[in-house]
């Protein structure tokens, strides 16, 4: 059954693979249908070719090219992506992490076979979902009747698939490298989300031409493959750079001593370590964090929290100083952007401080930091205690079953309440030295929204982690609502026969009320309180009714 | 049932079609070390983790303490500690960490006798749980489950890892709260240790229990070693009509087999047949009774 490392590798990962580019064809669907319910030719003569040119669409552009740049450049792009950089991770670092890898090495293989098939079998995945992708492109426009235009679907595709595999072959490497899976997925997940956002940022800055090709996003899009074919030259050195990687974690892989299981170094153990901190560390280490299971469970998310609060924080601060920056010709033209468009950046009007931080930072940057903290913590809270083997243990112990769901939904709410906290802080803090206009209470207002829309995922991920006892599928399963939500959310109001469904989306009750401008929505608020406490409370019987595993 | 620690009745588990559980009666007093024994599989995991809620069974009920297991699941928990089959910890604690946090759980804990305890077993508490050999992790366990001097302490296979020293030490911890009134419920399938440690042994096969006895008459009623040697060649037919001779062997002038039966009719058939010569009978240790019980029931299967 499982021949060898290529074919279990291959098995393992294939599914959410296959899910995922399915999902993606299904956006493409109805992406390209709401689009065929709007008349796009007005909309577009208005429009100049330079801004149709960067987003990838042509003249006189129609649903099928829109639904392409959306969906596949963008959600699609990013999905695959992140699939391939948790093969790269789980690769080598991952199989120390779980222990596994000592087992793995006991057999006649050596590590260079076991990474280097490891390495064929995310290739095959990507190329897998690169084909479903291809597939789903070639059959939606005829099952719509919309005209196929001018694209190149494949190239687009291609170009896809490669930019995948340079984020899978980075992760890989740095966790062939160090051993470390959180540090590879890490790094190769800020890499991509922040070459993705700048990619979408220095164009509007003047001055920017070399700056922007640092960021590896620039080569999987600015050839714009979807209108001219593929841009030999960018997909090599993407290419080149995923060959560098695969040598280094060769390399990095046998130089060094093998981890039987990552134990991970917090930054509580360094201050332990350190005499001058010791004393305070051992008191926050020895009493605070073993003190009850809400903080326990909030521990093991610090490192996961620094990173989403220094996202937020910098992220948000460098929003005025870059709007300051702005060509002020650009924004004019941005803040002419036809709806169509303006549903692809999260339905913000660019020509104001308040559109263009909600385009920037509050419709894809925060519901999606907000949404792994939240999703990464709730998925784990019951699964990942179970399939640790840790809860039986815990159960032992005269603590019921539903106090656990608690203080575990207590650790999640304390750490997106802090995430919030800081998301407000670098907002407010960018108003109050950029000097552009915003109320205060309007900024306070978006990020108690934001931390609600986050609780909302989270809750999810821990209701179906406390019926299933399975933390990947709760992960990918509430990853799933969120890209749904969003979807539901900006795109379907573009079509008055879909407007109705963006109420049904979260996101609908976080920025549909204009929280920038329009300051607090309570009904709004009061809805995704209720949906998130609805899901914790769901969790209880759905964890006291069931085995544990 | 002021005496009863631990009561099944008719406990049942079964997973779709599998049996892991099949009808389970069993009691276990208050001051008694009880030995669960079976081979791999056998389901004793499965009969520990009903008894402490983690899995619900299929039919029949159990309590602790007079307290059922599942509807008192929590006041249980107050008066049981417990040792996983498969011991997993939180990696990025140490021992001390680990045990703080499980302390915490409870309201406290004496940190005097979680020391002499660590001192027992010879555990470093301040290493983490991630760094330990499974050994030393165990240890920390085993101190998890001890420290709040619980009534009723369920121990699912607790010596894996530990060394012949640390056993032993164990085996005395045991006994030490056997001794203060309290129950000891371990599952092993090292029948050596359950010998050592045990008053009563239970023996579990394919989720059904086959034997309940205690120690000392299943050694005492069962099976002997007995070996025998004549001044001529012997017949084995002779003894093989013997009741309670099994597995005998027979080497031209000697005999050696095992014995359940009555030791006055061996001799006399012996010695009213041929001229003996010399005679040696031993204590078969539970291991051979064991082993005799499983190929019965295969047998008989």
């Amino acid at each position: 059954m499982y021949a060898n490392v290529f074919t279990k590798t291959s098995r393992d990962r294939i599914t959410p693979m296959v899910i995922g580019a399915s999902a993606i064809g299904l956006f493409l669907l109805l992406g390209m249908a709401v689009y065929k319910d709007v008349d796009l030719t007005l909309y577009m003569e208005t429009m100049p070719p330079a801004i149709l040119e960067m987003m990838g669409i042509p003249e006189g552009a129609d649903a099928a090219g829109l639904a392409f740049g959306a969906m596949y450049s963008f959600m699609g792009a990013l999905t695959i992506a992140g699939l391939a950089i948790s093969m790269g991770t789980a690769s080598i670092a991952g199989e120390e992490m779980n222990g596994t890898m000592g087992l793995l090495l006991g057999n006649p293989k050596s590590r260079t076979t076991v990474l280097v098939s490891k390495v064929l079998a995310m290739l095959l995945v990507v190329v897998a979902g690169a084909a479903i992708l291809l597939i789903a492109g070639y059959i939606v426009p005829p099952l719509l009747g919309v005209d196929m235009g001018p694209y190149h679907i494949e190239a687009l595709v291609f170009h896809l698939g490669v930019n995948a595999l340079f984020y899978g072959m980075l992760a890989a490497g740095i966790g062939a490298w160090t051993g470390k899976a959180k540090m590879a997925s890490g790094i190769a997940v800020a890499v991509m989300v922040i070459s993705y956002l700048a990619y979408g940022i220095l164009p509007l800055i003047e001055g920017t031409e070399n700056l922007i090709k640092f960021f590896p996003w620039y080569y999987f899009a600015h050839g714009a493959p979807n209108l001219h074919g593929v841009e030999w030259s960018d997909m090599a050195f993407l290419g080149g750079l995923s060959v560098v990687f695969l040598a280094l974690a060769v390399v990095g892989v046998n130089r060094r001593d093998l981890r039987s299981r990552t134990t991970g170094t917090s930054l509580i153990d360094r201050m332990r370590e350190h005499p001058v901190t010791k004393k305070v560390a051992e008191r926050i280490a020895g009493s605070a964090r073993v003190s009850r299971i809400a903080m326990k469970t909030a521990s093991e998310h610090q490192g996961l929290l620094v990173i989403c609060a220094l996202i937020m924080f910098y992220f948000t601060l460098m929003m005025g100083p870059i709007y300051g920056l702005m060509d002020e010709v650009m924004l004019e033209l941005a803040s002419q952007f036809p709806d169509v468009l303006v549903a692809m950046i999260g339905g913000a009007d660019m020509g104001t401080f308040e559109g263009f931080l909600q385009a920037e930072i509050f419709s894809i940057t925060a519901p999606v930091t907000f949404g792994a903290l939240a999703v990464l913590i709730g998925s784990r809270a019951i699964a990942g205690e179970e399939e640790k083997n840790t809860m039986d243990l815990l159960l032992a112990s005269p603590v019921p079953r539903s106090k656990v769901i608690v203080e575990k939904a207590i650790a999640l709410v304390a750490y997106s309440v802090v995430l919030g906290v800081v998301t407000f802080l670098g907002t407010w803090a960018t108003v109050s030295l950029a000097e552009p206009e915003l109320a205060v209470g309007n900024i306070a207002a978006t990020s108690v929204l934001a931390t609600l829309l986050g609780l909302v995922f989270g809750g999810f991920a821990l209701f179906l982690g406390s019926i299933t006892g399975r933390a990947r599928i709760s992960a990918y399963a509430s990853a799933g609502m969120i890209l749904f939500g969003y979807f539901l959310w900006s795109f379907m109001p573009l079509s008055e026969s879909f407007a109705g469904w963006a109420k049904l989306s979260p996101f609908h009750y976080y920025l549909g009320s204009d929280p920038l401008v329009n300051g607090m929505h309570w009904g709004h608020a009061a809805v995704l309180a209720g949906l998130f406490l609805a899901f914790v409370l769901l969790s209880i019987p759905s964890l006291q009714r069931r085995d544990l595993r | 049932m002021d005496g009863t620690a631990i009561l099944t009745e008719g406990l049942t588990k079964h997973y779709g079609d599998v049996e892991a559980l099949n009808d389970l009666d069993l009691e276990v007093t208050k001051g008694e070390v009880f030995g669960f024994l079976g081979p791999n599989g056998a389901g004793k995991t499965t009969m520990i983790r009903t008894i402490l809620d983690l899995i619900r069974p299929t039919a029949g009920r159990a309590s602790i303490l007079g307290m059922d297991t599942h509807e008192h699941a929590v006041e249980i928990r107050n008066s049981v500690g417990y040792v996983p089959g498969d011991l997993a910890m939180y990696p990025s604690l140490t021992g001390r960490d680990t045990l703080t946090y499980f302390a915490n759980l409870r309201g406290g804990v004496d940190w005097d006798f979680v020391s002499e305890l660590a001192e027992r077993l010879g555990s470093d508490l301040d290493v983490k749980v991630g760094d330990y050999s499974s050994g030393n992790r165990q240890k920390v366990g085993v101190i998890q489950a001890f420290m709040n001097k619980p009534d009723v302490l369920i121990m699912d296979e607790p010596s894996t890892g530990l060394d012949p020293l640390v056993q032993r030490e164990f085996q005395k911890m045991v006994r030490e709260v056997a001794a203060e009134g309290r129950c000891v419920f371990l599952s092993s399938h090292t029948l050596s240790e359950v010998q050592r440690v045990a008053d009563r042994v239970g023996i579990i096969r394919h989720g059904r229990l086959v034997e309940v006895q205690s120690v000392d008459d299943l050694r005492s009623k069962a099976i002997r070693r007995v070996e025998m040697f004549f001044d001529s060649q012997i017949d084995g037919s002779v003894f093989e009509s013997i009741p309670g001779v099994r597995e005998a062997r027979i080497n031209e002038h000697s005999i050696v087999m095992s014995f359940d039966g009555k030791m006055d009719q061996l001799i006399k058939t012996a010695t009213s047949n041929y001229n003996l010569v010399d005679i040696n009978s031993q204590e078969a240790d539970l291991e051979e009774i064991f082993l005799t019980y499983y190929e019965d029931e295969e047998v008989s299967a």
